[in-house]
């Protein structure tokens, strides 16, 4: 069971949170990450906009429901899952509009779970940090140590 | 199981091949073969209350989507990493791409397991034996020229129907 990373992306695009807990991915430099973040949420917004049907009302499944129950239940999701053939990316966007990835294994179960857990941590360590300015980058010891914990123990 | 629409693309990003299955049957008789695609901008398009989306601006941003998705993956795990598929709470896509960069794109909704080898199984099968080997189609098929011929549609439908029960 491994875990690569996980960023957090802002609702206006920006990389917030970078973290690499296993290696196995390539290594880039920050600008690139901050390019792919950049990248990533104007793909977030079209595969909302390609929705070929009109979506279901109430769908107790999705993670986005069990995780924020939404009442705008009539919008289309953007992306939630990419698969590649050497990891699979979970997409986790809060109701804000803040964007959380989390790339594993390909064959990794329970995900929800463990995003569930670090939207916790998030909302533990950084929202309620008093020191913390919204939409900039994370520098949270707390929350650092939490997901070390976190991830470690269930690797 | 729902299938919503299948494009291929080739290497110069042009959509050469595009059809449409709607859920709803009032709209399926209105088979969107790629050269006729063109004319139903906005009439009856796809009625989902997206306004101003045509069909053939559905199929650009499939493309540009599935080309930024390709580099990000790439990019993130390395040369040897192929984008498979994502899926949304509402749909999922699958992708293919041949060694010769055409790219096949097939929407589907979202409890489908990865189509991968089907869309293979399409390259190989069907674009291949009725596209490729075809004497009278040209070398490329600028605007979709020569590939959606009957052979293909034919054995597209029929493939559709015997992999993919309904």
């Amino acid at each position: 069971m491994v875990v690569f990373a996980l960023f957090i992306i802002s609702k206006a695009g920006g990389l917030i949170y970078n973290r690499e807990f296993h290696t196995g991915m390539s290594k880039l430099t920050s600008n690139d990450y901050l390019m792919l973040a950049g990248s990533f949420h104007g793909m977030h917004a079209i595969t909302k906009q390609l929705c070929p049907a009109p979506p279901q009302p109430a769908n107790p499944s999705s993670t986005a429901a069990v995780l924020a129950p939404s009442p705008f239940s009539s919008r289309p999701s953007g992306l939630e899952v990419l698969e590649s053939s050497h990891f699979r990316m979970q997409c986790f966007q809060t109701l804000t509009g803040t964007k959380f990835l989390l790339f594993t294994e390909p064959q990794q179960p329970n995900i929800d779970t463990m995003m569930k857990k670090i939207y916790e941590l998030y909302t533990d360590y950084v929202m309620k940090n008093p020191f913390y300015t919204v939409e900039m980058p994370i520098r949270c010891e707390k929350f650092d140590r939490g997901l070390d914990g976190f991830v470690k123990v269930r690797s | 199981m729902v299938l919503y629409s299948f494009y291929i693309f080739d290497r110069h990003t042009e959509c050469i091949y595009s059809r449409r299955w709607t859920p709803r049957p009032v709209s399926s008789s209105g088979k969107n073969a790629r050269p006729q695609s063109g004319s139903s901008i906005g009439t009856d398009g796809d009625g989902q209350g997206r306004k101003g989306m045509s069909a053939a601006d559905d199929e650009k941003l499939i493309f540009g989507l599935v080309f930024s998705l390709r580099n990000m993956v790439q990019k993130l795990g390395g040369e040897d990493d192929t984008f498979l598929s994502y899926r949304t709470g509402e749909y999922k896509l699958h992708y293919y791409e041949t060694p010769t960069r055409m790219k096949f794109v097939m929407l589907t909704d979202t409890k489908q397991n990865n189509l991968r080898p089907y869309l293979h199984q399409i390259w190989a099968n069907l674009y291949v034996e009725f596209v490729v080997k075809n004497p009278l189609a040209p070398v490329e098929h600028p605007g979709g020229v020569g590939v959606a011929n009957e052979m293909f549609e034919r054995g597209l439908e029929t493939f559709i129907v015997a992999v993919l029960p309904a």
